[in-house]
């Protein structure tokens, strides 16, 4: 379970520039609250992984702050920030010839000591993530020999054996076929639900982001065009206004969100 | 969260690391006296003693150049990279040719200018390479190697030049120096092997500090640095302990290539890439590897009566088609 309650990480008015006078972020808030997921949404160039970034610590921002159970996010050192913050990246990868089990076991590292040695219990905790993800059956295949879906439910694994509060991810099903897809939703819905934590996900999918969030953040050019509960921000002229085209909501029987279509 | 009594697959544990340890310095210790007993028909003390200095020097730079090796393919991502090939070697080459022109100018021992500018030297080229290489805030790994040729070009040329003012007896140290051979004469200046030897030792143990955050490295700098990496310290490290680890390779037996790229990838491709436990066995392989070529070059010279052969000569012969064996096969070594 995660150790953090309530507002965990929280961005106010954060702006960024990769060049001066350039604001790829340009006031961008941002509250993630422990059991919720919050889908970022937003056209191409929104700013939505630069705010991935800023949130991390990994990029700096030029004004605002970002707030990590608290404190700000730079008086962490990295080895902190990852007991608090992990995180999923678009393509699951690795240089070297790891198998899964070594790959999630890498999630330990700012557990262990000073040589970096896996105690009998970062085992136990790997192990459960591995099992919590489903990811137990391949323990010792290669990455590269696991389907993309495979792959990337192995990486939330080495995710989640950091023991996080706040889990973020960019984009985690973007080259996934509908099935694992859903399976990456469905298992961002049980950390918030079953492991307490906050989830932040950048997305491209609104309908599938509209079904498992709690919440939705919408950009467009750096700023945040609307934000909150899914119901609110489902809106034709609000989805008109981040996309710059045309949408049309089309109701779906049983559920309360409409399904989104562009014209 | 479920507690579970199984542990994963794979896993490196303390007592795992203390056993290849323990297993392979004994190996060492035995590989090292058997050569030392090889080759000679009367075998005198003195003859022994000379052949077990000379043995420590080839494995203290065996360990050197296959650590510093692991160590540049781990922060690099990349299966090519080598002090050798990055033109690290070259730049500490061009350190060791100034230590040598400057010694009788200064000071310190010659020894000890040569071993610090060196470090110098290789620590500037990795500098140069590194920054060539990088660019918004990722590393190339094709510029990279092109990098570490075309800098090897420009020391070797900068060594040429340097050649043009030095006296005669310079020349030839240097040119001797340049063949890449275990020195011989290091049994009459065993501070230089203790002082390198420890260097050597406290370099090894630091990489291996830094195996588990070689491991997680290997995800990506961005997943690295959320996992706990700090990227850009670890990177500025490492180039810092595989330049000093170069340095004293290369100050004690000369430019010798490909042992830094053969060694840590026969041993992943033995053991798999968990850099915990290959920072141990490579080291201990680079050594053994370089002990045993050495044995090998000082038995062709016996058996031919022809002058010994530098023991770079064999790791290139060696080096040269696993190279073009590596590049050729994008998947070998346990490199993906």
């Amino acid at each position: 379970m995660s150790e953090l309650t309530g507002h965990i990480l929280t961005a106010s008015n954060v702006k960024f520039a990769y060049r001066t006078g350039q604001n790829v972020l340009n006031g961008v808030d941002l509250d993630a609250v422990a059991g919720k997921v919050v889908c970022v949404l937003g056209s191409n160039g929104s700013g939505k992984t630069t705010l991935l970034g800023c949130l991390l610590g990994q990029l700096s921002p030029s004004s605002g702050g970002i707030e990590l159970d608290g404190k700000a996010i730079n008086s962490y050192s990295p080895r902190q920030r990852a007991r608090l913050m992990a995180y999923v990246s678009q393509q699951p990868g690795v240089a070297f010839a790891f198998t899964a089990a070594e790959i999630v076991l890498a999630g330990r590292l700012s557990h262990t000591g000073v040589f970096g040695l896996t105690s009998r219990q970062d085992q136990e905790i790997g192990r459960a993530a591995m099992e919590m993800t489903g990811t137990l059956g391949f323990a010792d295949r290669m990455l590269d020999e696991l389907s993309g879906g495979e792959a990337q439910c192995v990486m939330i694994a080495r995710a989640l054996a950091q023991q996080p509060s706040v889990m973020l991810l960019d984009e985690p099903t973007s080259h996934l076929d509908i099935a694992n897809q859903l399976r990456i939703y469905r298992m961002m819905r049980r950390l918030g639900d079953d492991w307490g934590m906050a989830v932040v996900c950048v997305s491209h999918d609104i309908n599938l982001a509209a079904r498992f969030a709690d919440e939705l953040v919408l950009m467009r050019e750096g700023k945040v065009v609307a934000s909150g509960a899914v119901e609110q921000v489902i809106d034709r002229d609000i989805l008109a206004e981040t996309y710059g085209v045309e949408i049309d909501l089309i109701a779906v029987p049983g559920s309360p969100v409409p399904m989104v279509q562009a014209r | 969260m479920t507690q579970l009594p199984q542990i994963l697959p794979n896993a490196v544990t303390g007592r795992k690391l203390l056993l290849w340890a323990a297993g392979l310095s004994l190996a060492l210790v035995v590989l090292a006296l058997l050569c030392s007993l090889v080759g000679q028909y009367r075998l005198t003390r003195e003859i022994w003693l000379i052949r077990i200095y000379r043995g420590a020097a080839a494995a203290v730079v065996g360990v050197s150049l296959a650590v510093a090796g692991l160590a540049l393919q781990a922060l690099l991502r990349n299966p090519l990279a080598e002090p050798y090939i990055l033109g690290i070697s070259s730049g500490a080459g061009v350190g060791v040719l100034c230590g040598l022109a400057l010694a009788t100018h200064l000071v310190l021992p010659e020894w000890a200018t040569t071993s610090g500018l060196a470090m110098v030297g290789g620590l500037v080229t990795a500098v140069v390479v590194y920054a060539i290489a990088h660019r918004r805030g990722r590393l190339d790994p094709y510029v990279l190697l092109l990098a570490g040729v075309m800098i090897n070009v420009f020391n070797g040329a900068l060594i040429l030049v340097i050649l043009q003012f030095t006296q005669k007896d310079e020349m030839i140290k240097f040119i001797g120096w340049g063949m890449g051979k275990v020195p011989e004469w290091i049994w009459n200046e065993p501070n230089l092997l203790v002082v390198s030897a420890g260097a050597v030792l406290v370099a090894w143990l630091a990489i291996f500090a830094r195996g588990a955050a070689f491991n997680t490295l290997g995800l990506g700098d961005a997943v690295a640095s959320s996992a706990g990496v700090s990227v850009h310290s670890l990177r500025i490290q490492t180039f810092v302990i595989v330049s000093l680890m170069t340095a004293v390779a290369v100050s004690l037996a000369g430019p010798i290539g490909f042992l830094g790229l053969i060694v840590p990838h026969v041993c992943r491709m033995l053991l798999g890439p968990d850099h915990r436990l290959l920072v141990i066995v490579a080291g201990f392989g680079g050594a053994m590897f370089l002990i045993a070529a050495d044995t090998l070059c000082r038995l062709i010279h016996i058996w031919t009566g022809m002058g010994e052969l530098p023991v770079g000569v064999i790791t290139a012969m060696a080096g040269g088609p696993f190279f073009i064996y590596l590049l050729r096969t994008r998947r070998s070594g346990g490199v993906q």
